[in-house]
């Protein structure tokens, strides 16, 4: 079994290479020639494809794509090598149920397979998303604390300390990361789901002084909460990361490698960028020793997860992972428009079908390309998850016809989409509740939805 | 080696993403006393923007871009000194701010930046405040590009253009900034001089700037 230090030792004594020949001369070519191999074909007709050998060769491509090139450390200037062995056996022994959060609020993450009656995990919220304020914060995460299918909280990110804007690894962000482990705690205790976990532990904390700095125990952090790690792609580490990766197994916290191998970049188009994100998913679990795993791959030119070609992305990758191991493993979805708008809702409807029928679970989701403060309220998240446990159970088929009837309603404005409106134009934090606007946007939805074949919650406005 | 031959060498090299065929066909043009910019500019740019246009249209990658990008630099590492300084479009520096290690936004610009014609120097990931300044200095840059991909180290970039304005060095630089969180209206609170949201978009304000604010 490859523990930390063997990760270490790997990185220290690998094969020298420069970072831009493991990228551009190793990893590139190696996808491309995986794809080759494995005759690996992007069917735009079938964004969820219904093929079982498929999702087998990605698998094998992408295991084939982890030991021929290996992770790469940064800071050393080495490849971190694999054998096979160690690759099939990490496999073996990655937990397929895990634990998290506290009281009637702890619940089990489980794998699941394609076509899955199981729901999947609700890991709901802004993904990392920037929020304006301390205010922004708390109305958000009591609104994702407060969705029924809430499993866990993703917090968006806090800007700004005592009216200075967050500098990278300084005492600011320090300061931020402490104070958002304190207000997601405080939110969710606001509302009555004190035991929630907040699974993307840390938001605010870029750097690994920073994460170490908030899992201090007065501000609230818990072993049962999910310790998010991002990896730099492509497949790449360096120590602050593996000094997360310490902090947080020091604490037995379960770590969840996030990754996003960008269609368009280092991995090429949808086939390569799906072997990639297979590779990934090996990878985090030895280099990242992550018993939970994040991939968010999105569009170089939409910043989104929600193209023809990305929903095959997730949906075979993820088909690959759930036929093949029982890794845990939860897709994040970026929107390109913004709240308030029917584009929004159609898309993550999308991506979170592609998920979850290929047997993923969801984090959701980055709204309006996660880029903008304050643009994001609590009502995408809970429709992402309406969607996800209606879809559950759902044949390949059913959802392939189903996005082909989502696509149609935004893929022709995804390079121009509305960015709807900002989280007080169209969400009351007083009563909770979205404006009448939207209000009227989501009955609107729900309705066109149903009339494309999928049932969703009556809204009790 | 006849002129057409070596400029078409020039510019299959970087069709080719082939960067010993460029500085062999850079050493060849130097050998025959053809004029370098005349090797740059029929040889080099028109290859490079055919390169820049595919990967617009997603036709090629990123990888592809990259190594056109390296073919190109190679040649040019050749070229650029055997040219009389002021000739050209100028220097961009360009880098990832201080605390962020993403750098795929950071290599589509840069590698944008030269197929629009730049002489582009690209100082990596974390890079300090200072030293973007002190770099664009050194190597007389026109434009400073400051990339940021998370909303906690944006800030960087708003060191960039404070730093300079303290050391009253503001209007001596144009300053760009891009990457995932930032916006024009980040741009504009912080006083940069614009926010490229593509690299496209990027490489036309280094032009429209260029020619002065």
């Amino acid at each position: 079994m490859v523990q930390l230090l063997d990760v270490m030792q790997k990185a220290l004594e690998g094969k020298p290479m420069s970072e831009t020949d493991y990228q551009l001369r190793s990893f590139a070519p190696k996808v491309a020639e995986k794809v080759k191999e494995h005759k690996i074909k992007y069917d735009p007709q079938n964004p969820i494809p219904n093929d079982n050998s498929l999702a087998d060769e990605l698998f094998e491509a992408g295991l084939e794509l982890l030991l021929d090139v290996g992770a790469y450390c940064t800071d050393t200037g080495r490849v971190i090598s694999y054998t096979e062995n160690e690759i099939r056996q990490a496999l073996k022994q990655a937990p397929s149920k895990l634990h998290f959060g506290e009281g009637r609020d702890r619940k089990h993450l489980v794998a699941r397979k394609i076509e899955d009656k199981t729901p999947p995990w609700c890991l709901l919220g802004a993904g990392g998303g920037p929020c304006s304020s301390d205010r922004s914060f708390l109305t958000l995460v009591e609104g994702y604390a407060e969705i029924p299918e809430t499993n866990a909280i993703t917090t968006p990110a806090i800007t700004r300390v005592g009216g200075m804007r967050v500098r990278p690894a300084s005492p600011l962000e320090v300061l931020a990361a402490q104070r958002n482990a304190v207000l997601a705690r405080e939110a969710c205790n606001r509302v009555g789901r004190q035991g929630i976990p907040i699974m993307n532990s840390l938001a605010t904390a870029e750097s690994d002084i920073a994460l170490a700095a908030a899992l201090y125990p007065k501000f609230g952090m818990r072993q049962s909460d999910g310790y998010m790690i991002c990896c730099m792609d492509p497949m790449k580490v360096d120590f602050a990361r593996l000094n997360k990766v310490a902090v947080a197994l020091s604490m037995g916290g379960a770590i969840g490698m996030c990754f996003g191998p960008m269609l368009g970049g280092y991995a090429g188009g949808p086939e390569g960028t799906a072997v990639s994100n297979v590779a990934h998913h090996m990878m985090g679990i030895l280099t990242y020793q992550s018993s939970w795993l994040l991939p968010f791959t999105i569009h170089l030119r939409y910043v989104a997860s929600s193209s023809r070609d990305m929903l095959w992305v997730i949906s075979s990758m993820g088909q690959a992972i759930s036929r093949n191991t029982h890794l845990l493993s939860l897709n994040l979805n970026y929107t390109t428009a913004g709240p308030c708008t029917p584009m929004c809702l159609f898309e993550t409807s999308a991506s979170v079908t592609a998920a979850v029928t290929a047997g993923l679970s969801i984090e959701s989701l980055g709204v309006a390309t996660n880029k903008h403060e304050d643009r994001t309220t609590p009502v995408e998240p809970r429709i992402s998850a309406e969607v996800g446990h209606a879809v559950a159970g759902m044949k390949r088929t059913d959802a392939n016809e189903l996005v082909k009837k989502l696509l149609a309603k935004y893929e022709s404005n995804l390079s121009q989409p509305p960015l709807g409106k900002s989280l007080y134009e169209c969400w009351d934090p007083e009563t909770r509740k979205p404006s009448k606007e939207y209000q009227g946007v989501i009955k609107k939805y729900k309705h066109e939805m149903a009339g494309m074949g999928l049932e969703l919650k009556p809204e009790m406005y | 080696m006849s002129e057409d031959k070596i400029l078409k060498d020039l510019q299959k090299s970087i069709l080719e993403y082939d960067s010993a065929g460029a500085v062999s066909a850079a050493k060849a043009a130097i050998a025959s006393k053809m004029d370098p910019l005349k090797a740059i500019e029929k040889g080099l740019v028109p290859s490079i923007e055919s390169i820049g246009q595919k990967f617009e249209k997603m036709e090629i990658y990123l990888p592809e871009l990259m190594l056109a990008a390296d073919a190109m630099r190679s040649a040019l590492a050749l070229l650029l000194p055997l040219i009389p300084k002021g000739s050209g479009k100028g220097t961009v520096v360009i880098g990832t701010v201080q605390g962020d290690v993403h750098e795929i936004g950071k290599n589509i610009v840069a590698s944008m930046m030269m197929a629009g014609g730049y002489n582009v120097i690209d100082l990596g990931v974390d890079v300090k405040t200072t030293s973007f300044i002190e770099e664009a200095k050194r190597n007389r840059a026109k434009v400073i590009g400051a990339s940021a991909l998370m909303s906690s180290t944006i800030g960087s970039q708003k060191d960039i253009v404070d730093f300079l304005a303290s050391s009253g060095d503001r209007k001596k630089f144009i300053v760009l900034v891009g990457g995932g969180p930032t916006t024009k209206e980040w741009a504009k609170e912080i006083g940069a001089d614009a926010c490229g949201m593509t690299a496209v978009e990027a490489v036309k304000l280094a032009d429209k700037f260029s020619k002065g604010r």
